[in-house]
């Protein structure tokens, strides 16, 4: 039985449920992959049941069985007629081990969740389950901005990279994904300048960086498209993903390591500030994890 | 192509049993052993709270008899809770008394079961919260060593705001569906129960040293219930018994989520009941031999301490450790407030489904998959309850806890007649049907009935309860009377505002056998 390729996406019957199924629309069009709605439901409280007998439980599980396959169909409707989706009740201690053995059970590529409902704006705030996820996912995880809405094809990939070593398993991740594809590929690294202390901004460095980095990239690539790579600086973080172009057909990967030097970017606590200003969609790669090999 | 659960495939990854794994249906299937079950049995009826509430109450009602009050008390719970086990097995999806109620009554009747389980645990909630402000300040107290501290809570202002407070926070966590771990129940389970027995030692250690309130002979007497002063006496005491007990009967309705469900649930429901029964026992022994009945300032007929003994005995019973009483009774609180918040939001989520109540009641948040509007309206109509009977009665915790009793009886023994009426075409079968599904809760009804009429009767006397009373009629008699004419009104208002459910087109009435021709 050979593997489809599928995403998790974690739906819940609301507005970030719906950009959550808006992406997985999205990557699920560009790499030819099943999509895999899931609902997570808590586990029946048998460590806090109600107090006035069990015998009130069971007609209440009932109800939201009944409530979440319900909302299942409505986050299948919204998925188009293109694309092939599933829908899963799952029950679990929280929703992100839901996702997670979900993720494992049906041996998925990515997960999809929704950024907290909390952002201004199109921007980023990680919400808990995502953010759990950050923290434990094995597989890359597709962040959707508030609002998204799927694009007939998505044009180009941005891949943010830093300096420090670690940065292959990101390619190598890229690698796997836009193989076959039809994309373009723009690889930026992010300088912030310290206007303050007036810290010779070293842009020939990043460039150079940059150049090995398409060097990996170009050799082994199978992708069709153009590549690009750009060094974006800016006072902060945001200003600097700010000074970036960004297409509305486009997503962004980044490594979840810490690749941090004192000007140039990457997770940890910069991290948090790229993505807010981040009007794309967001791919995060776990570090040391193996590029997932396409079938 | 609907999958609804992953781990019935060929999948190695995912695990189909313990706590961590998905399952398939809601319930951990497999996940709780003997111990495991125990103690969610002793977690939900939440002795140190329990206690602390009813002791006084139970010895205004029927004074030294208390311990053999306790002991009868079991009996129309155990009798009503086989029932209950057989209509859980028989519609396993369907189990609110309002759904039973309805199925085997008919809409009207029960509407008012369902009612009757809201009105319950609002009254309960309601209660819970106050015994957890009284302890919250007398904590503070002991904390800062400033006694004053624990005065705070006689102004009924700082009162009804800490408890509005308390019931926002309990009303959150509810929303968010959030829920004590396993650990941490395991430890607040063998905390209340040391405190307790520790309680019980040091209380029995100073009658022994002569330094007791006012020491009281032990009496084997004591156990006998019939002793009790009059049938009015025994029928309030057995009310407040069934009330000490609630939420022994989960252990028995435990099915699926047990290791081996053929024999856990009955051993666990043993053994809770064996630990529970021990205790109360113990405590109820150590506190009579303790403070007496009499009126004096720690004696446990003083109206002023009845509603809350703890707060009052265990300062001079524990000396320096009764700070450990407090944080017992408070956690107990804190976890019995929130385990007693599902009942009434789920209940009123099924009559929202079933149109009994205004959709909206139906409503479950897509986030956080709980009764988002039903959690919000208990925990409202609790916190108003609260707050008015405070303003209206000096003694309200004694009061409520009197109403409750009456409530419980209500909804327990309306349950038990529609086990009996349900499965009325199948209990002459076997001899097990005869016993489990006609005779105990027909037994159980008939005394929960008797209880209930005489309770009701009886709490027209103004000095009934607190001895709070409205143009000469006992407080408690009112507010069981609001309460259920409330309900009615209530009824009625949804009837002519969407009959569907009282034209029977939601939930159908009928027999278990003629559901199993349905099906």
């Amino acid at each position: 039985m050979t593997r489809v390729a599928n995403y998790v996406v974690a739906y819940e019957a609301t507005e970030r449920g719906n950009d959550t199924v808006e992406l997985g629309v999205a990557l699920a069009r560009l790499t030819r992959s099943e999509l895999r709605l899931c609902l997570v439901l808590p586990h029946h409280a048998s460590t806090v049941p109600a107090r006035v007998g069990a015998a009130s439980s069971p007609d209440y599980q009932a109800l939201l069985e009944e409530q979440a396959l319900e909302w299942l169909e409505q986050g299948r409707a919204r998925v188009p007629a293109d694309v092939v989706a599933t829908t899963h009740l799952l029950y679990a201690d929280s929703t992100t081990e839901g996702l997670l053995q979900a993720a494992a059970t049906f041996d998925s590529d990515r997960i999809v969740v929704g950024a907290s409902r909390r952002g201004l704006m199109n921007r980023f705030t990680i919400g808990s389950v995502a953010n759990a996820l950050l923290h434990s996912s094995s597989v890359p995880v597709a962040l959707a901005p508030r609002g998204y809405t799927a694009p007939e094809q998505l044009t180009r990939i941005t891949c943010a990279i830093g300096t420090r070593p670690g940065w292959t398993p990101l390619l190598d991740s890229l690698l796997a994904f836009s193989e076959g594809l039809t994309v373009d590929l723009r690889f930026v690294t992010l300088v912030e300048v310290d206007a303050g202390r007036g810290h010779p901004v070293d842009h020939a460095g990043s460039q150079a960086h940059l150049a090995s980095v398409l060097e990996y990239f170009s050799t082994r690539s199978r992708a069709h498209g153009e590549i690009t790579t750009e060094v974006a600086s800016g006072h902060s973080v945001e200003a600097a993903i700010e000074a970036l172009d960004w297409q509305k057909t486009e997503i962004a990967f980044v490594g979840s390591s810490r690749l941090a030097q004192p000007t140039t970017i990457f997770l940890g606590i910069t991290a948090h500030r790229m993505l807010h200003a981040l009007p794309v969609p967001l791919i995060v790669v776990p570090t040391g994890t193996d590029a997932r090999k396409p079938h | 192509m609907t999958t609804h659960s992953p781990s019935s495939g060929p999948t190695p990854g995912a695990s189909d049993s313990g706590t961590g794994g998905i399952s398939s249906k809601g319930l951990s299937a497999g996940s709780i052993g003997l111990l495991g079950a125990t103690v969610i049995g002793i977690s939900c009826i939440a002795p140190a709270y329990t206690l602390t509430a009813s002791l006084g109450p139970t010895v205004a009602a029927v004074g030294t008899q208390m311990p053999g009050i306790f002991l009868v008390g079991f009996i129309p719970m155990l009798l009503v809770a086989l029932g209950y086990r057989e209509l859980n097995n028989a519609m396993p999806d369907a189990g609110t008394s309002f759904t039973w109620a309805t199925r085997a009554f008919g809409p009207w009747l029960g509407w008012m079961g369902g009612w009757g389980l809201i009105v319950a645990t609002v009254v309960v909630l309601s209660n819970l919260a106050g015994v957890a402000v009284d302890f919250f300040y007398l904590m503070l107290a002991q904390l800062f060593g400033n006694p004053d501290l624990a005065d705070l809570t006689g102004n009924v202002l700082i009162n009804v705001l800490t408890c509005l407070v308390f019931m926002v926070a309990a009303c959150y966590i509810s929303y968010r569906g959030m829920e004590t771990t396993k650990a941490v129940q395991y430890v607040l389970v063998a905390f209340q129960l040391i405190v307790l027995v520790w309680f019980s030692v040091a209380a029995l250690v100073q009658v022994a040293e002569g330094s007791a309130f006012d020491a009281l002979a032990f009496s084997a007497d004591w156990f006998n219930p019939f002793l009790a002063p009059s049938f009015t006496a025994f029928a309030a005491g057995v009310s407040l018994s069934i009330f000490i007990f609630w939420g022994w009967d989960v252990t028995l309705t435990m099915n699926e989520e047990t290791r081996n469900p053929k024999t856990t649930p009955g051993r666990a429901a043993t053994l809770t009941v064996g630990i529970i029964f021990a205790l109360y026992i113990l405590i109820a022994v150590a506190t009579l031999m303790f403070s007496g009945v009499g009126t004096g300032a720690l004696g446990l007929g003083n109206e002023e301490i009845q509603g809350n003994v703890f707060a009052a005995l265990a300062g001079p019973v524990m000396g320096p450790f009764a700070i450990l009483m407090s944080l017992a009774v408070l956690s107990s609180s804190a976890a019995s407030l929130q385990s007693t918040f599902v009942g009434p939001a789920r209940t009123m989520l099924s009559m929202g489904h079933y149109q009994a109540f205004p959709k909206r009641f139906a409503s479950i948040s897509p986030r956080y998959k709980s009764p988002g509007f039903a959690t919000l309206m208990a925990g409202i109509v609790a916190w108003g309850f609260y707050a008015v009977m405070r303003v209206l009665s000096t003694d309200v915790l004694t009061d409520t806890i009197l109403t409750l009793g009456m409530m419980i009886c209500f909804y327990y023994g309306v349950t038990a007649f529609a086990c009996v009426w349900y499965f009325r075409s199948e209990a002459l079968g076997t001899i097990r049907a005869f016993l489990l599904k006609f005779l105990a809760p027909l037994l159980g009804g008939v005394i929960l009935l008797v209880i209930f009429a005489t309770t009701l009767y009886d709490s027209m006397n103004p000095e009934y309860g607190s001895g709070s009373n409205i143009g000469g009629v006992g407080l408690v008699f009112i507010l069981a009377m609001v309460l259920f004419i409330g309900g009615i009104v209530l009824m009625l208002i949804q009837r002519s505002v969407n009959p569907a459910f009282f034209q029977g087109k939601t939930l159908t009435q009928g027999s278990s056998k003629e559901h199993l021709h349905m099906q």
